[in-house]
């Protein structure tokens, strides 16, 4: 095994320690092992996913672990996201009631339940096999079910019911396209079935297509593509807030890099203009799906809820149309999104407890009253609609220019139609949102102000640097080695 | 595996679909589970073919006394009504499984009857989770799903992976089991295993 291999064991085998470790400590130290664990846990895969990013023309894909820039560019994301989401959660725990569990367990289950989220999070982009990328998607249903419905409120039971059953389904279908693939690999068997491997596929074309098309849908369903994404609304609106930052900043990207993954791969046995298709076409039903919603009034979340779905549309399109201009721009999309909706949802917490109507009804005027939490929420919906300088109108620019790079010139206008749409949708609910007519009246103060004031200054800086390295990335030696294939 | 295992796989995945009463739901696919387990063990060349055909014997057991524990855990006054009949739900399920035979080119399983067979059980458990309310009854569509991937892994040319087996065994009884614990917790919140009661959330 390399050193390379062992850090990847390490990174995943961290969380899963500190796991352990929250289910065995003492109730009183609970809160503590959580936050203390999390730096550690943070810092080795932020600085693992760095590295690999640094060095992309380092890359190893073994077996069962592949370790590259495109791994590591969702490692960055996991582990942001992570970090933040443990350090918020204290805060989401003492200002929220009842669990599924009972009251002397319920921080117990929640800390435990995150940490094996987190490690299987972190195990999916560099999982060196379809096969072991697939029963880690699974598992992380399993986790992420239990936290989506933590609550125990009837809404958070349907939301975890919906999505359980829904990806577990398509994960079905996704499986039988694996057993499929694995026919045609000369090695044989289902462990066989190495990213590498997938492009000497050596059975019938058709057949090969066929289980294609199913993987792709199967896993549709995880990404929370249209038109299979009906659980996405409803599963990140209702789970605690840190957990939906999860959900739509690392878990949805992630799934896609196993699509990402799994289209490059088999691109030479299906035809690399079929497969870019296939990935377009869900981008572009899932933001043409997503726009409508955008010009709603809706609850605050669950309008992040239907932004998530517009960005995994206009990534699917980056990927789709593979060129390196939309491949720079992937990049800073999957960065600035992770930043910018996670920040939105954290700032679900004290909203909620300052406006507990806002969990169900849109919400108006919050930075007259709250100056500190209408700031935040407008910077993470300012960053999510695309306004210039923040690094989404780069990236959405950068892919759009790639479509017309790649000759995709209907697709990429309909995109830029599309994207500029939602942009106005999302600017009119950033208005009414900060300094609109104030919907509601308050109930509290919103707590935890100088922490979230920490948390917006922190990721406005990480935004505004990501606009400085989107300049710089088109043309890099990252960007050259990740359009000749991260497979 | 012989082609009337292979179409006893099928009419048991039509019980599923037609058949109101979850347990006998939950026999039918423990059933169909170690129907294609013992068509593994009879078919096994190798060590590692036998424990994975253990692996999905144990998958099968294991499912079929943690579904039957949440039955009998919550006993329903009366099964709950589908909302489509019996027979339109096998009209329904018969007419996609042809549909998908019709529209899926050959997918390289060892016989044109095996490929069949899989389509038919992936459109059964599709039918199953969409025309099916009650809650138990939608993880028994999935565990139809996967009986179908299963029958499919055991009719691929090359070998199987014990590793895969195992883990795919490991996922399934993982997700099952959170399942049944929404079960529980929904039939305590709504007074019933229904997903009609699950109807709030929408835009």
């Amino acid at each position: 095994m390399t050193n390379r291999e062992l850090l990847a064991l390490a990174v995943v085998g961290l969380p899963a320690f500190v796991g352990v470790l929250l289910a065995l400590a003492p109730r009183r130290l609970l809160r503590g092992v959580a936050i203390a664990g999390a730096a550690p846990v943070g810092a080795l895969a932020l600085a693992f996913g760095g590295w690999a990013l640094a060095r992309p023309e380092d890359a190893e894909a073994g077996k069962w672990i592949v370790v590259d820039a495109a791994g590591g560019l969702l490692v960055v994301a996991i582990a942001l996201v992570g970090l933040a989401s443990v350090l918020v959660s204290p805060g989401h725990l003492r200002t929220s009631a009842g669990s599924l569990v009972s009251e002397s367990r319920r921080e117990r289950t929640y800390y435990t339940v995150l940490y094996a989220f987190w490690a299987i999070l972190l195990a999916v982009p560099l999982a060196g096999n379809l096969g072991a990328a697939w029963l880690l998607v699974e598992a992380t249903t399993a986790t992420s079910a239990i936290l989506v419905g933590f609550s125990g409120k009837p809404r958070a039971l349907e939301a975890a019911w919906k999505y359980l059953i829904l990806t577990s389904l398509g994960l079905g279908v996704a499986l039988l396209g694996v057993v499929l693939l694995a026919a045609g690999i000369p090695t044989g068997g289902l462990d066989g079935l190495t990213w590498g491997a997938l492009s000497g596929y050596d059975g019938d074309e058709e057949t090969a297509l066929v289980a294609y098309l199913l993987l792709l849908a199967g896993l549709a369903a995880k990404i929370g593509w249209a038109p299979v994404h009906n659980w996405l609304p409803d599963a990140h609106s209702e789970a605690p807030p840190p957990v939906s930052a999860l959900l739509s900043g690392a878990l949805l990207p992630a799934v896609l890099l196993v699509a990402w993954r799994a289209t490059d791969a088999l691109e030479p046995v299906v035809g690399a203009s079929t497969a870019e298709s296939v990935v377009i076409a869900f981008g572009l039903v899932s933001l043409a799906v997503a726009v409508p919603f955008l010009w709603r009034a809706l609850a605050w979340k669950r309008l992040l809820a239907y932004s998530s779905l517009e960005h995994m549309g206009v990534i699917a399109l980056g990927i789709g149309f593979a060129t390196p201009l939309a491949l720079a721009g992937v990049v800073i999309h999957v960065l600035g999104h992770a930043v910018a909706k996670s920040l939105g949802f954290y700032a679900a917490t004290p909203l909620l407890v300052a406006r507990p109507r806002a969990s169900r009804h849109p919400v108006g005027g919050v930075a007259r009253g709250e100056p500190v939490l209408g700031t935040t929420m407008g910077i993470s919906l300012a960053a999510l609609a695309g306004l210039p300088p923040l690094p989404l109108f780069v990236s959405e620019v950068l892919i759009v220019a790639g479509g017309f790079q790649a000759g995709r010139d209907w697709a990429a206008g309909v995109a830029a139609v599309l994207l500029a749409l939602g942009f106005l949708g999302l600017a009119h609910a950033l208005v009414e949102t900060t300094v609109g007519r104030p919907r509601g009246r308050s109930a509290a103060r919103a707590p935890g102000r100088r922490g979230l004031a920490v948390l917006a200054g922190a990721s406005l800086v990480l935004l505004l640097g990501l606009t400085a390295v989107g300049a710089w990335l088109p043309g890099s030696n990252l960007v050259e080695i990740l359009t000749e294939g991260i497979a | 595996m012989s082609g009337v295992l292979t179409w006893m796989l099928v009419a048991l995945g039509l019980g599923v679909v037609v058949f109101r009463r979850r347990s006998v739901a939950v026999g039918i696919v423990t059933a169909q589970a170690l129907v294609l387990a013992v068509g593994a063990f009879v078919d096994a060349s190798s060590r590692d073919e036998i424990a994975a055909a253990a692996a999905l014997a144990a998958r099968a057991t294991g499912l079929a006394v943690l579904l039957l524990l949440v039955v009998s855990r919550t006993r329903e006054p009366r099964p709950v009504r589908a909302g489509v009949t019996p027979f339109a739900r096998a009209g329904l399920a018969v007419s996609l499984a042809l549909a998908l035979i019709w529209l899926v080119p050959a997918i390289g399983l060892e016989s044109r009857e095996a490929e069949r067979a899989t389509l038919t059980l992936v459109a059964f458990g599709l039918v199953t989770v969409a025309t099916r309310r009650a809650t138990l009854l939608q993880v028994v569509g999935i565990v139809l799903v996967e009986n179908a991937v299963a029958l499919a892994a055991l009719e691929l040319p090359g070998a199987s992976s014990l590793v895969i087996e195992l883990g795919v065994a490991f996922d399934l009884t993982l997700v099952a089991l959170v399942a049944a614990v929404f079960h529980e917790r929904i039939f305590a919140e709504f007074g019933a295993g229904d997903t009609h009661a699950l109807r709030v959330l929408r835009d």
